[in-house]
């Protein structure tokens, strides 16, 4: 059943919602990680755009990506905004992911079930979700002994 | 497409340029106060009136609050682009050279808020106040703003080995720069011992590798070259600007350290500019963080990708603990973003103009007659400005 714009707004408090990105969120909610690509020459790209930056085709179709990639950057958070379940005092890792499906394409999340050293550039990581004040979000856990 | 087409080199001028100074403290003033403290100021010093103005630039506040606090009787252009303040001052002069206008006045107020100081949520008056609101709102799991520049400094780290000395270099020539700055906020020096111990924020970044949020502000006259000849100080020719963006400006999606606005900030003015790092004997590299300074003397190529440590230690005025690049071309030489105050590029270009006029006190740089600003950071900030005396 579709959820209403409303109940995606209640779901995810807080999140920039809007036409170009709403059905990434829905995606979300079914533990699914969508990325725009493009319905004519199948280029991806991230965040939502309205067209396709290659070809300008408006034919964008959010797609669900594997969610396997390398770790491209790295901050540990000493301190930052209040969320639940954040703990700054660890400190708090952020990492930004580039997907296998295409170079330079990536997403931000965390990585969960790792200890800080071992969250390192160039780790290989995967998908997961947690939920977060009872909403699912992607966050990466580390693949076991791989580096890219 | 970089155009090399150029009409407006050296037809507009900067005639005048006024700071308040900075104060790295919720004072109980307005961001207004200090703009128009400044614009007040600067007209003075350039023996102009109210009715003389008929542009206004500037960032907060809008210039309606500017022009209604002056009393400035009509004005036939005016805009509020966003930071940093090269894009009020390409808005300015872009307005005189087509005409829409003969005198702007331009204006930048630092103010602590809270998208830049914590501290200034003890302010009840500030608690609302300003840009940022988006910033403020993001989950902790995202790499927009400020964040950006921490991820890319663990990329560089990654390419080129850690270089957290190198980045305190930066920190540490800037404060013993400012220490010959009365305006400047930050004037105690500071030792790698110290650099190497202060509170860490977001790895790899800590407190001395971020701008000071301040309260402040500089203006600005920009009027045509001819025009600033019969003002009371020399002219300031605008010999290029630019502003640089690539279509991967979002921090998560930029390509990499090698591919971002600095480059493109680089090839439009080597494009356009009559002279380059090789011709300037003054260098402002911004440095709201570290790793942009950093990163800005390895894209303008005054050393190559990852070379930046080996040339800060090569160009280091032992006596003075700062940077004298060929033991004779000052960086920064009011202490930058990061002792004088975090002024999101204001506090460059009015450094470079004071520094030009002969005007900067016991700071000025002999006989200098040319400036390189490259201002802003990697995403969609980056900017630069060429500016020289006749």
């Amino acid at each position: 059943m579709t959820v209403t714009n409303e109940e995606l707004v209640a779901q995810f408090p807080g999140r920039p919602i809007s036409y170009d990105n709403a059905d990434h969120y829905r995606g979300w909610l079914d533990h699914r990680l969508l990325l725009n690509r493009c319905g004519e020459c199948a280029t991806w790209h991230e965040p939502p755009r309205p067209s396709c930056p290659n070809c300008w085709s408006m034919n964008v179709v959010p797609t669900q990506v594997a969610g396997s990639g390398t770790i491209h950057l790295v901050v540990f958070l000493h301190q930052g905004p209040a969320a639940t379940g954040v703990d700054y005092s660890t400190p708090y890792p952020v990492v930004t992911v580039e997907l296998d499906e295409q170079p330079n394409l990536r997403i931000t999340s965390t990585v969960i079930g790792a200890s800080n050293d071992e969250i390192t550039i160039s780790k290989r990581v995967s998908l997961s979700w947690q939920l977060r004040d009872g909403a699912p979000m992607p966050v990466f856990t580390l693949d076991s002994g791989s580096e890219q | 497409m970089i155009s090399s087409r150029h009409p407006l080199k050296d037809q507009v001028a900067i005639a005048g340029a006024y700071t308040t100074g900075f104060t790295a403290a919720n004072t109980p003033r307005s961001q207004a106060s200090y703009a128009v403290e400044a614009c007040i100021n600067v007209l003075r010093e350039c023996g102009l009136t109210a009715a003389d103005v008929d542009g206004i630039v500037g960032s907060s506040p809008e210039a309606q609050v500017v022009q209604s606090s002056l009393g400035i009787p009509a004005i036939t252009y005016f805009s509020n682009p966003l930071i940093p303040f090269v894009n009020q001052l390409a808005a300015a002069v872009s307005a005189v050279y087509s005409g829409l206008c003969d005198v702007v006045l331009a204006y930048h107020a630092a103010y602590r808020l809270p998208w830049n100081t914590g501290a200034a949520f003890k302010d009840p008056f500030r608690r609302g106040g300003g840009m940022g609101a988006a910033m403020l709102a993001q989950p902790p799991e995202s790499i927009f703003g400020a964040v950006g520049y921490t991820a890319w400094a663990s990329r560089y780290y990654h390419e080129f080995g850690d270089s957290r000395d190198a980045f305190g270099r930066i920190a540490i020539s800037d404060r013993s720069y400012a220490a010959d700055n009365p305006g400047a906020a930050m004037r105690t020096p500071i030792t790698m011992d110290d650099y190497l111990a202060a509170r860490m924020i977001r790895w790899p970044l800590c407190l001395l590798d971020m701008d000071v949020a301040v309260d402040g502000a500089d203006a600005f006259v920009i009027t045509t070259a001819d025009r600033a000849k019969h003002m009371p100080f020399k002219p300031v020719l605008v010999n290029a600007i630019t502003v640089g963006m690539t279509r991967h400006a979002e921090e998560d999606q930029t390509p990499s350290l090698r591919d971002h606005g600095q480059h493109v900030v680089v090839e439009s003015l080597k494009a356009r500019a009559d002279f380059w790092i090789d011709g300037t004997d003054i260098y402002f590299p911004y440095d709201g963080f570290t790793p942009i300074a950093l990163n800005w003397f390895e894209n303008a190529g005054w050393c190559g990708p990852g070379e930046g440590r080996a040339f800060l230690e090569s160009n280091w005025d032992r006596e003075r603990n700062r940077i004298l690049i060929d033991g004779r071309i000052p960086v920064n030489p009011h202490g930058g973003a990061l002792s004088e105050g975090g002024t999101q590029g204001s506090g460059h270009i009015r450094e470079a103009v004071l520094q030009l006029q002969g005007r900067a006190g016991v700071r000025q740089t002999p006989g200098a007659r040319t400036a390189l600003i490259t201002a802003g950071g990697f995403f969609f900030n980056a900017q630069g400005v060429a500016l020289r005396t006749d």
